[in-house]
């Protein structure tokens, strides 16, 4: 079965090599990786939970680039440093703002990196899936942000991935990220499909590595069309002192899943990831993250928070890995899913994999519903059934946004409410 | 004029029938106490007024000012004027008793047509009926009863109870599990509601609170119905004699 979906993306890679001359090497090697190893499929136990079907049963072709397109997506923040747009996976100048940060920080096209710094890009041949192979082999866009030393780019530079949702259409999107020695950078990554999108396929990946003493803050709402299927990965590697600071909220697609790797190479680094996944009728999201302390002194923190109402799904699967060497390691790991309705599914994995003697790692994991006699307290003080029902699931949720920025947070404390009101739970 | 009308009233709870055919009439201006027994029925007849929607009432009817309450939802009750004061008020991380009071206000209000309260008004309002009631502020920005002793928690509820003003309150065993003190506190917040437009139902295992708020009737329940009624020596009789012998 997937032999004809490789032919496909094979005639793929050289399309696209012929656009972007000097990348059928990376493109190929990696493709030859991922008919090796194949497609995931549920038996995989790292994709056990996700409806991984549509892999296996759709040829994607390669999103187009649509002609000249006004995008009226508002910015989730107001107050940035910089707004890029990426279309169907492909940069539009005209719908981007981003002169600005020219001044501090080199922000170029994926297409040259692959030419002048093959390596970086190669690195995610080794060691990735089928998912990442095949966004390394079809790779149609990205930006390479690199922050020199000492530059704090204040603001969010935000990431607009618009799709008008073409049916079968893929957008392998990659953007590196370089933070020089204490450098900071705030990203925020919003995925948006259009009002009559169809089961395309967004499939992300973000390298980025976090010299000495820099930050990454890394913000992602995801509010994809309703057919759409999206998969994300973070690959992170954190130096000495450096942090990694991860947030998600899913909403959209009928597939969804955000994986983030850390590795940890440096003392006192600290890497964050956290999220809310919303899953209505028949939409799955899947958490995974993959810590992996190896030297002494780091911490690392996951607060997931999940909601499944009727014939939803979500998962989360955390892994954390404290090699020998990692003594003083603190890991924390909270995990808390709140089914609406009987119907609804929440998958829970726990993974601490320690191999040093002197850590502190703790994880919980809980599933439950909502307090009826919360909803009682609060409705015979005179609250709606509606507003109590949003009053505990933001409580719910608010651990899992404690990280994110303040007007971020109000944006993003809407759209659950939205959510909310949509299904008009209450 | 009558407030609260209650008529043969039976209620289920799964499918064990608690109230059994209840009557009861409270007027304006009135405060009533109601004690009994352990599983007498006290809490569920509690609940039953505010709404509680797993409670089923099978028969009956209970209406307040002349309006149908079974019709109504729990938070439509509230906006009647309706109150219950709990046994076990509920803890709730994550949601600040501030936020949570102004929305229940709010609520209250826009029932009743009025606009909603402005923030700064708010905090005057709760900063004044958290001081009659020896109250910090402070304690109420914290989440709802997360960490309250049992008096604080009852504190609590008089402090929700003044800032909604209602018309007729239900506190259940709102005395158990305070101090002297803290009883003598609680028992000042109830009295301070206790106005000729307003009416409250006592519901009490022990005698000691009625000694700070005198009730002009009280009543003994006993296996889901009203067994007897007398005038507030019945309690002292009652705490002489215990129930088997009065009931």
């Amino acid at each position: 079965m997937q032999e004809a979906l490789f032919e496909n993306y094979e005639k793929q890679v050289w399309e696209l090599a012929g656009i972007v001359p000097g990348s059928e090497g990376v493109r190929m090697r990696a493709l030859k990786q991922a008919v090796k190893l194949g497609l995931p499929t549920k038996r995989d136990e790292d994709w056990r939970y996700s409806d991984v079907k549509f892999l296996n049963d759709i040829s994607f072709s390669i999103s187009k680039k649509p002609k000249a397109i006004d995008v009226k997506q508002a910015p989730l923040s107001q107050d940035y440093a910089a707004r890029l747009v990426f279309v169907n996976g492909y940069f539009d100048e005209d719908l981007s703002d981003y002169a600005e940060l020219l001044e501090a920080v080199h922000v170029r096209p994926l297409a040259n990196h692959f030419t002048s710094n093959p390596d970086r890009v190669d690195e995610l041949v080794e060691g990735g899936d089928g998912v990442a192979l095949l966004n390394t082999a079809l790779m149609i866009g990205g930006m390479v942000i690199s922050v020199p030393a000492n530059t704090a780019v204040e603001k969010p530079v935000e990431i607009l991935n618009y799709s008008t949702g073409t049916e079968q259409a893929a957008s392998h999107i990659r953007h590196v990220l370089e933070i020089g020695e204490a450098a900071s950078l705030n990203i925020i990554e919003h995925f948006v499909g259009g009002a009559i999108s169809g089961n395309y396929w967004n499939n992300s990946v973000i390298q980025a590595r976090v010299s000495e003493g820099g930050s990454l803050t890394h913000q992602r709402v995801q509010e994809e069309g309703a057919h759409a299927y999206h998969t994300a990965k973070a690959h992170v590697s954190l130096d000495t002192g450096a942090n990694y600071s991860c947030s998600n909220l899913m909403l959209g697609a009928k597939v969804s899943r955000f994986e983030g790797h850390v590795k940890v190479m440096g003392e006192d680094a600290r890497a964050t990831i956290d999220g809310v996944a919303l899953a209505g009728k028949d939409q799955s999201h899947d958490i995974l993250t993959n810590v992996r302390h190896m030297v002494p002194g780091s911490t690392s923190d996951q607060v997931v928070r999940t909601i499944a109402d009727a014939f939803g799904k979500t998962a989360f699967q955390g892994k954390v890995i404290v090699d020998k060497d990692a003594q003083e390691t603190e890991a924390d790991q909270s995990f808390k899913a709140l089914l609406f309705d009987r119907r609804g599914e929440a998958n829970a994995k726990p993974e601490l994999e320690i191999l040093a003697d002197d850590v502190k790692c703790s994880h919980g994991a809980t599933v439950g519903e909502l307090d009826e006699k919360a909803i009682f307290y609060l409705t015979s003080r005179g609250v709606d059934p509606v507003t109590a029902r949003q009053i505990l699931v933001s409580a719910f949720t608010a651990d899992a946004f404690e990280r994110v920025d303040d007007d971020l947070k109000a944006v993003i404390a809407e759209k659950v409410a939205q959510w909310m009101t949509e299904r008009n739970i209450g | 004029m009558t407030m609260l009308k209650i008529e043969n009233l039976h209620v289920q709870v799964g499918t064990t029938e608690i109230i059994k055919g209840l009557n009861l009439e409270v007027k304006a201006g009135e405060v009533h106490a109601i004690m009994g027994p352990n599983g007498a029925g006290k809490s569920t007849l509690a609940s039953t007024i505010a709404g509680r929607d797993d409670y089923e009432v099978t028969s009956g009817s209970v209406t307040f000012q002349g309006k149908d309450l079974l019709d109504l939802e729990s938070h439509e009750r509230a906006g009647e004027g309706i109150f219950l004061g709990f046994q076990y008020p509920v803890e709730i991380p994550g949601v600040s008793n501030l936020n949570f009071l102004r929305t229940a206000l709010n609520g209250v209000r826009k029932y009743k047509g009025e606009d909603e309260m402005s923030a700064g008004e708010f905090m005057k309002l709760v900063r004044a009926k958290a001081s009659d009631l020896k109250m910090d502020v402070d304690m109420l920005k914290r989440f709802v009863n997360v960490g309250f002793s049992g008096g604080e928690k009852k504190r609590n509820e008089m402090v929700q109870m003044a800032v909604l003003d209602p018309k007729f309150a239900v506190l259940d065993e709102t005395d158990s599990g305070l101090d002297i003190d803290a009883l003598r506190i609680v028992s000042e917040g109830i009295n301070a509601q206790r106005r000729d437009d307003t009416a409250i139902l006592l519901i009490t295992h022990y005698q000691r609170l009625l000694d700070y708020v005198q009730p002009d009737v009280v009543h003994v329940l006993a296996d889901g119905q009203i067994v007897k009624s007398g005038g507030k020596e019945l309690a002292l009789e009652l705490e002489e004699k215990g129930y088997a012998d009065v009931a």
